[in-house]
């Protein structure tokens, strides 16, 4: 089943994709990228006062915090440079 | 190490779809340490030659090819890519081929097309072809089908992309599966738009322009700025992406194909010149035609005749030319056989080949012109000859050359025209979802500048600081125009340039058909000269057909049998009209700065015009060389020659440098170089970095042969000052004779003259100007008729034997089509408005306007009937011709022909007659101008209140005397001037001739607003007196006149005075100064079109009428 979080995780990155992140104290080794895939923001839309709505990007991948595999969404967001889960199937 | 070629990219020349330049993407590649590059703009090979040329400067290796829509609907697409020279042709032919099958701006290929072309080609099918879309609708079945059907067609290789959007990394693993299967190659590609990430705005906005839709997520062909030009890792990075341990094998596949298709320039045929093909030994011919031509011209026996064609056939011989001045004099015969008049213009005048070919009229011996200028071994490339044509008859000329050297041979040069500050604005705010009428504001606020230049202008001209334009709430417009600066936009036919080739022309260049149905190749000026193609620039002067017209008026008017190349020269009262400064409506002359000009100068001669017109460029005005010269010639002053050997070379500019040919002189004089030389150090003179080069050569050189030091330091600053501008004086000898041509048809055919020049309209002024002019040369003005008026401008005896007065053209009217002019014409004379309807047939709102602008009032006057009448009995007979057109078919309707005035009864004379004032605006609106009474006599009372002087007055009052004016605002130009400020002039026309306003930057704080923004003005000024009638006024201050009228009715005169009184906002300067090479500063707003809304017609009335019956 999926669940959706929006926790705030911290993400190791090597040559362009993640490789590890700690979710809930435990660290998950990603094997498997399974989709990437980005969305530009709607800078149209933005107020000038307003708060930007940052380029996206979103990593769909296969890890594991030990052996049981789950599937992940993490998503990094530009204009905070944050990265979130958003997303877990197991 | 990662991918080091692009093979699929778009640059700007992919129309509303890609965001760099080919020079960027090039540098860009090379930056990032590519060996390849391909270029495959979509729907044509517009940037192709610039991208050779790019990447030959970047030590890229050039690819070539295109990206065609697939099928005349849908949005499929295959990039084609071409190998070797075979490629090209192929490229170049299925180019061409796919906008012959598609409507003009929709072309399109088919599998079957791409196939008959195949020869050389590889096509790449992406996600966008149908085996992408088959692969994305997951139907393998059908993919592998199509896949199968283009191996049949051509060489195919499947292209992999993966933008990252949600899907496309599993779509394009599809791909390659499918490539797999199938035994075909796979290369990687990026589908490149624009250079780096953060330029995806860019295309966004290009993709919502293309589409004519708000920027949406859903009109977006871009959703992931992922479309720029990746570097070699990250390219890696996307093929592991896709292909994982299989991304070695992509990334070879790919530098396979790319080292392919790698294209030498001379592939494309840039390695030479290609020029129709001649019968016979050119040479031996042109020999031959030359020595006819010495004994056409009685130029036998002449010594110089002889030497200089011995010289100049030498250069031909030398450079492999003859074939060129065949063709060249071949043409030029074609159209003047036509009866068009014809005329060589500039630097080619100065060839006496050319003038014994019959190119051109003008004697280059006589006239002491140099070929040099035009024809020498130090010049590279084909030399360019101009023709210039009646404008009218442009076209006519045209089908004469296509007809001659085949349509496979010739072909029209193209031209793109690229975003600037106003085009940007417009599509950047429609995709923003601004009201169009908001859009529009915004857009005419602007002068005509650069789309980069937007965010200064708007800190820098006084006009936009005052407009309010400047909010937070437009700050992304403005950005975003900015950033689409120079991106080619639109596609046009090059208002002159043919090529004249071979049948080959067709392998070397994709043709389209231009919007007025020519053949014209893709490529533009600079592309077909680099690409070894003759180019003749046939240019459509439009005072040549207002002289045509005039001539053929003053024939049928008064039986006048002109030859204008036979007048004589000299004629005194023609140059009396020229030295009084009223030469509004002449070729050249006719401008405020020109005017002022020839009033200082008082020319009296065709010499003198040479001058003039050499004197009156930006050149001799920064370097002021006018006003020693207007010194020397007026005597106050002794000519001054830089050293006594020059006095010979500049004797008649009286020490100045004018030409060009004396630049050379000069050269040749102090250093003996020669003047194929010179003139290899005249074109050097253009940029810094030549001038040093040259000027380290000319002192050494003078030097030597011992000249001293100070007087060589003298004429080098001569040179310099004088720089590269100046003027050819072959050009202006060339553009002399139609100015003198023009000078003496308004003093002797004064009427036929302005039925010429309103025909045609060559001028920079509105034509009501110009009749406005013509008032003031007593030429009647009988005004429009449907039984008498013409589709053009006629002279028409006013009474039997009388003088001729000038009649309004049909063609003025409002939206009136040709076809309904000629049926006016074709039914005359008409009985009544009844009559006219049923025969003419024209639309309603044409009838209401030929009505409103007294189209009846001549059938009409006995008893008179009031024009509103007359408007209410077209309603009525419209109403009564739609009910009979429900009578069913072979039914006659009931009543007779004229009995359809009875259909609805209208009584007669219960409206009021128009008001004088309504009748001129009716006048401005319907015709746009006013032909009954000049529109100013409605202000009469106000102006006499403020003591406004007319500009006929003006030449009575002192110097440096305060006035007040007021007029039409019919011109405005911000020419570069000496000093380096944003001078703006403004000319208004008050029913008394016209008055010329100049505005320094002092003022512009509180006057820019108002000059560029209002068309009705009164100014505050100065008067200034620069000769013996001219004078112009430095304006101190200005005011909106239909305002103050408001004021004045409203609150009388004193409130009037009390606004007028009000301080001005503190000035400040306008904008940064551009320092010339030659050390003189230019503004950056000089020589662009103002703000605001153009001048040639009349703005709707709300916009300037004070209010109604307020008349005078």
């Amino acid at each position: 089943m999926t669940r959706v979080f929006g926790d705030p995780v911290d993400v190791w990155v090597s040559d362009g994709r993640p490789v590890r992140f700690v979710w809930r104290g435990r660290l998950h080794t990603v094997r498997r990228v399974l989709e990437h895939w980005v969305t530009t923001r709607d800078w149209w839309q933005e107020r000038p006062d307003g708060e930007a709505t940052g380029e996206r990007e979103f990593w769909r991948v296969e890890a594991t915090p030990d052996r049981e595999v789950g599937v992940y969404e993490l998503r990094y967001d530009g204009a905070s440079e944050t990265w979130l889960l958003s997303r877990v199937w197991d | 190490m990662g991918l080091i070629v692009h093979l699929h990219v778009a640059s700007g020349y992919s129309l509303r779809y890609g965001a760099a330049s080919p020079a960027a993407l090039a540098g860009r590649a090379a930056a990032l340490g590519m060996e390849t590059l391909a270029l495959t703009d979509r729907d044509g090979l517009y940037g192709a030659v610039r991208h050779v040329r790019a990447c030959r400067d970047a030590g890229l290796g050039a690819a070539l090819g295109a990206d065609l829509r697939l099928g005349p609907e849908g949005g499929d697409r295959v990039v084609v890519l071409a190998e070797g020279r075979a490629g090209w042709r192929s490229l170049c032919r299925l180019v061409t081929a796919a906008h012959a099958a598609g409507e003009r701006g929709h072309p399109f290929v088919t599998r079957e097309v791409i196939a008959d072309h195949a020869e050389g080609l590889v096509v790449l099918l992406g996600p966008a072809s149908d085996v992408g879309r088959a692969v994305a609708a997951r139907r393998p079945d059908l993919a592998a089908r199509r896949l199968a059907a283009w191996r049949a067609a051509a060489e195919t290789v499947i292209e992999i992309v993966d933008h990252h959007d949600r899907g496309d990394g599993h779509r394009a693993a599809r791909m390659l599966a499918l490539a797999r299967e199938a035994g075909v190659a796979a290369v990687l590609g990026n589908a490149v738009r624009y250079l780096e990430a953060a330029d995806h705005p860019v295309a966004q906005v290009l993709d919502a322009a293309r589409r004519l839709a708000p920027l949406d997520r859903r009109h977006l062909d871009d959703r992931t700025g992922q479309s720029y030009l990746k570097s070699p890792p990250e390219m890696r990075r996307v093929a592991e992406g896709v292909a994982g341990p299989g991304a070695g094998g992509l990334l070879d596949a790919t530098r396979r194909l790319s080292e392919r298709c790698v294209l030498d320039p001379a592939d494309l045929g840039m390695d030479g010149v290609h020029l129709p093909a001649v019968e016979g030994d050119p040479h031996a011919g042109l020999v031959a035609r030359c020595a006819d031509g010495l004994a056409r011209r009685g130029l036998e026996g002449s010594r110089a005749a002889a030497d200089r064609l011995a010289t100049e056939l030498g250069v031909i011989a030398r450079k492999g030319l003859a074939a060129y001045f065949l063709t060249v004099a071949d043409a030029a015969a074609l159209i003047r056989e036509r009866g068009i008049r014809c005329a060589i213009r500039g630097s080619g005048a100065g060839s006496l080949v050319n003038h014994l070919l019959g190119i051109g009229d003008l004697d280059p011996l006589r006239h002491d012109l140099l070929m040099e200028r035009f024809l020498a071994d130090s010049r590279e490339g084909l030399p360019d000859i101009d023709l210039d044509v009646e404008s009218a008859r442009r076209l006519e000329a045209y089908e004469a050359l296509f007809a001659r050297f085949g349509a496979d041979g010739t072909a029209c040069v193209s031209m793109m025209e690229t975003y600037r500050a106003r085009s940007a604005l417009r599509d950047v705010g429609a995709a923003l979802g601004l009201p169009p009428h908001e859009i529009d504001v915004v857009a005419k606020a602007f002068p005509q500048i650069r789309a980069s230049q937007i965010g200064a202008a708007l800190e820098e001209l006084p006009e936009l600081r005052q407009s309010g334009l400047a909010t937070a709430r437009l700050e992304v417009l403005f950005r975003i125009a900015e950033r689409l600066d120079g991106l080619p936009r639109h596609i046009a036919m090059h208002p002159c340039g043919v090529l004249l080739s071979d049948a080959t022309l067709r392998d070397r260049t994709p043709v389209e058909t231009s919007a007025v149905g020519f053949p014209m190749s893709q490529f533009d000026k600079d592309d077909v000269e680099a690409m070894g193609l003759l180019k003749l620039d046939v240019i459509g002067v439009r005072m040549q057909s207002a002289m045509a017209h005039a001539v053929a008026e003053a024939a049928r008017a008064s039986g006048a049998e002109i030859d204008l190349e036979a007048v004589p020269r000299d004629d005194p009262a023609t140059f009396e009209l020229i030295r009084t400064s009223r030469t509004l409506g002449c070729f050249q002359i006719e401008s405020p700065g020109q005017r002022e000009l020839i009033g200082r100068l008082q020319p009296r001669d065709l010499g003198d015009l040479v001058i003039d017109i050499s004197l009156f460029r930006p050149g001799p005005v920064n370097s002021d060389m006018v006003s020693p010269f207007l010194a020397a010639r007026a005597g106050t002053r002794e000519p001054e020659y830089p050293h006594p050997d020059l006095e010979p070379v500049l004797r008649e500019s009286l020490g100045v440098v004018v030409f060009h040919e004396q630049v050379l002189r000069i050269f040749d004089v102090m250093t003996g170089c020669g003047l194929s030389k010179a003139e290899a150090a005249r074109r050097n003179l253009n940029h810094e970095q030549g001038q040093a080069v040259v000027g380290a050569w000319f002192r050494e050189r003078a030097l030597a042969r011992g000249y001293d030091g100070p007087s060589v330091e003298r004429v080098w600053r001569t040179l310099t000052a004088f720089g590269a501008f100046g003027f050819c004086k072959a050009h202006a000898a060339s553009f002399a004779l139609p100015t003198y041509q023009s000078a003496w048809l308004k003093r002797h055919h004064t009427a036929a003259f302005y039925a010429g020049v309103l025909t045609h309209d060559p001028g920079m002024y509105p034509k009501r100007v110009i009749l406005d002019d013509a008032r003031h040369f007593g030429v009647p003005i009988l005004p429009l008729d449907v039984n008498r008026s013409a589709a053009a401008w006629h002279a028409e005896p006013v009474s039997r034997g009388g003088p001729s007065g000038i009649r309004v053209a049909l063609s003025e009217v409002r939206g009136i089509s040709d076809a309904e002019v000629g049926r006016i014409v074709e039914g005359r004379p008409y009985a009544s408005l009844t009559d006219f309807w049923r025969r003419a047939r024209v639309s309603r709102p044409v009838a209401e306007r030929l009505v409103l602008a007294g189209g009846f009032d001549a059938l009409y006057r006995d008893p008179p009937v009031p024009r509103r009448d007359l408007l209410c009995r077209v309603g009525a007979l419209h109403r009564t011709g739609r009910a009979d057109r429900a009578v069913p078919e072979g039914q006659l309707p009931l009543g007779s022909p004229e009995g359809l005035d009875l259909a609805e009864d209208v009584p007669l004379g219960e409206l009021p007659p128009m008001t004088a004032a309504e009748i001129v605006e009716a006048e401005l609106d319907v015709l746009g101008m006013d032909v009954s009474r000049h529109v100013l006599t409605f202000y009469d009372g106000l102006l006499g209140d403020l003591g406004v002087v007319r500009a006929g007055a003006l030449p009575g009052r002192p110097d440096r005397s305060e006035v007040l004016v007021a007029g039409v605002k019919v011109a405005t130009q911000t020419p570069a001037v000496r000093s380096g400020q944003r001078v703006i002039f403004a000319t208004l026309d008050d029913g008394s001739g016209p008055v010329d306003l100049t505005f320094f930057e002092s003022v512009q704080e509180r006057c820019a607003a108002t000059v560029f923004g209002s068309w009705l003005l009164v100014a505050r000024g100065r008067l200034r007196r620069a000769g013996e009638r001219a004078f112009s006024i430095t304006a101190t201050a200005c005011w909106d006149l239909a305002a103050l009228h408001e004021v004045w009715r409203r609150d009388g005169l004193d409130e009037v005075r009390a606004v007028m009184a009000r301080p001005g906002p503190v000035a400040r300067p306008v904008g940064r100064r551009i320092v010339q090479p030659t050390g003189f500063a230019m503004s950056r707003y000089s020589d662009i079109g103002p703000a605001g809304p153009a001048v040639r017609r009349p703005p709707p009335a709300r916009l300037w009428h004070a209010s109604r019956g307020s008349s005078g």
